[in-house]
């Protein structure tokens, strides 16, 4: 543990050194290695990008700064003098890796990275904005396909959320991170880590069995490294830094309390208001998920506005099916003496019997009847009634 | 639809199988009261038919707020209106609503949650004194337990019938 905080921290001196070089020149080779070392240590996967160089030159301070996080690869940072935290991308990569939850972000940061250059204004959008807007196809072209296999659920989930939700999407992952790191205020520096940097994703590997099992001294190295940028980077972020100390001190104290704690990222405001916003958006992506999984036939619908559709045809579906049975059975005839019957057997048949899902009125009882007949040995099988379900519910849909 | 049971974020579990065999029961058992009110009048005319089936209905409805019980909001709502339905007109007093967190910050981003969200205040019981998180959870929880009304209808409406 000690000795890989000296390489880290060895990393960081080499790495100012090196990148403060003045020349653009600087391959991004030295920091690839060292960015390899860190991903065998940190399990992170790092993709030097020369994008960033046109935004340096804008003097764009968000993008700059996220950059320099991201751009370990060096000759965009090389151009940068001012840029003094080579050890800040470095530091956000193991804080990134720590966990393999961090990584599925790469590869929308990766692109994110590409594509920033093309981008004619930054704005003060956050940088999750930036990535959402970019569009997770870009996604695709990333690197390590030994990791894609990890990174699609976790991406798709994040896609989703990118393109409909903004901000969301990396303060999900931000806050669900923060969650399951706990209190530990290096798990809120990690989290921030990957949002910020996309050029992380540059070439790495991924090992995510060593991220496992770094997270404990990458927190120790991470805080250090944080720390140490912060400082050094103190001309360029200016306000940006101390906005992020406090968030930092702030974060810390919160991660005691039982609230979720969200962390601006750099460029964004940092008022109670937006935090709260956020938080709140979050809350929101985070029931439309489970929506979704109720709601059969939703789990391709990206958006808010058509899920919420969804929802309330679904709800109304089934509750003009709650209609139509209560018409059914009143028309019923009353037989008393089988419905004490039925009442005793029907407890133990609603277990085991299979349930077609009602279809609309003007299906004949004899497909039920035969449906039953068919499901009748399967069991009581929920599934079957998801995908019945889904069927009504597909009627509904306007389109798709 | 689950047998095993979902948490949501904030701890609401939707247990469908005990919800299920709980709604049923009480729904069977509101439903023999019924049929032995329709066997008394021994009339089976339209009206007839339609009453029994908006009290079948209101009793599906009854049974299912009572099986998940008091610690969801719109079960909550539902029994209420439906015990003001029932019979007691000069209890029904106009209850003052939670006035609806107007999210003036979303609002400017997105008027889409507003507009869905009040259709959907109004599909789901007691929705309108609650803001939107809630009211997704709740909506979540809503549609477990329809699901389960439903299937358990059609059950007895099949048993009933063959």
């Amino acid at each position: 543990m000690g000795s890989h905080d000296n390489e880290d921290m060895g990393f960081q001196h080499r790495n100012e050194g090196t990148l403060n070089c003045p020349s653009s020149g600087m391959s991004t080779n030295p920091l690839p290695e060292k960015v390899s070392r860190m991903a065998m240590s940190s399990g992170s996967i790092f993709k030097p990008s020369n994008a960033p160089d046109p935004f340096f030159g804008s003097g764009w301070d968000p993008l700059v700064s996220l950059s320099q996080s991201d751009n370990f690869g060096g000759s965009s940072v090389a151009s940068q003098s001012e840029f003094t935290n080579p050890p800040y991308p470095i530091a956000m990569e193991t804080q990134g890796m720590s966990s393999t939850s961090h990584l599925v972000q790469y590869p929308s940061d990766s692109s994110y990275v590409e594509m920033v250059p093309k981008l004619p204004c930054f704005g003060s959008g956050s940088f999750s904005e930036m990535v959402g807007s970019f569009g997770l196809p870009e996604c695709a072209g990333i690197s390590n396909p030994g990791c894609v296999a990890n990174y699609n659920p976790n991406r798709d989930g994040g896609i989703d959320r990118t393109s409909t939700m903004g901000t969301q999407s990396l303060d999900d992952r931000q806050v669900s991170e923060e969650g399951a790191l706990g209190s530990s205020p290096n798990g809120r520096r990690r989290k921030r880590v990957p949002e910020s940097s996309p050029n992380k994703n540059a070439e790495g590997e991924l090992n995510k069995d060593m991220s496992g099992e770094s997270s404990d001294y990458l927190k120790e190295q991470d805080e250090k490294k944080t720390k140490l940028e912060e400082n050094t980077a103190a001309n360029l972020r200016g306000k940006q830094a101390g906005k992020q100390t406090k968030e930092n001190s702030q974060s810390g104290d919160a991660a005691k309390d039982s609230y979720i704690h969200v962390r601006a990222r750099r460029g964004q405001a940092t008022n109670s208001h937006s935090l709260a916003e956020r938080v709140r958006r979050e809350k929101i992506s985070e029931r439309m998920r489970l929506l979704q999984e109720l709601v059969p036939g939703c789990n391709k619908i990206t958006g808010k506005a058509v899920m919420l559709d969804e929802i309330i045809n679904y709800v109304q579906s089934l509750q003009q099916q709650v209609e139509f049975l209560s018409m059914k059975l009143a028309t019923v005839n009353p037989e008393v003496n089988i419905d004490i019957e039925r009442i005793l057997s029907k407890d133990g048949n609603l277990q085991n019997m299979p349930i077609t899902a009602p279809q609309f009125p003007s299906l004949p009882q004899t497909v039920l009847d035969n449906e039953l007949q068919g499901l009748f040995h399967m069991g009581f099988d929920s599934s079957s009634n998801i995908d019945s379900l889904g069927q009504n519910a597909s009627r509904l849909k306007p389109e798709q | 639809m689950r047998t095993s049971t979902t948490t949501t974020s904030s701890g609401i579990t939707l247990s469908t199988k005990s919800c299920r065999i709980k709604f049923a029961r009480r729904f069977l058992r509101s439903l023999v009261e019924i049929k032995k009110q329709k066997r008394s009048s021994a009339s089976s005319s339209e009206e007839e038919i339609c009453k029994r089936s908006k009290r079948i209905k209101m009793a599906a409805y009854s049974s299912m707020a009572r099986a998940v019980g008091p610690r969801m909001n719109w079960s909550r709502a539902l029994l209420f209106k439906l015990r003001n339905r029932v019979g007691y007109p000069r209890l029904v007093k106009k209850k003052k609503r939670v006035t609806v967190r107007s999210n003036k910050v979303s609002r400017s981003k997105s008027s889409v949650h507003i507009d869905r969200g009040n259709k959907l205040r109004k599909l789901v019981p007691g929705g309108k004194s609650m803001d939107f998180i809630c009211l997704l959870e709740e909506t979540a929880h809503y549609i477990t337990c329809l699901n389960t009304q439903v299937k358990v209808m059609q059950a007895i409406a099949d048993n009933l019938s063959k």
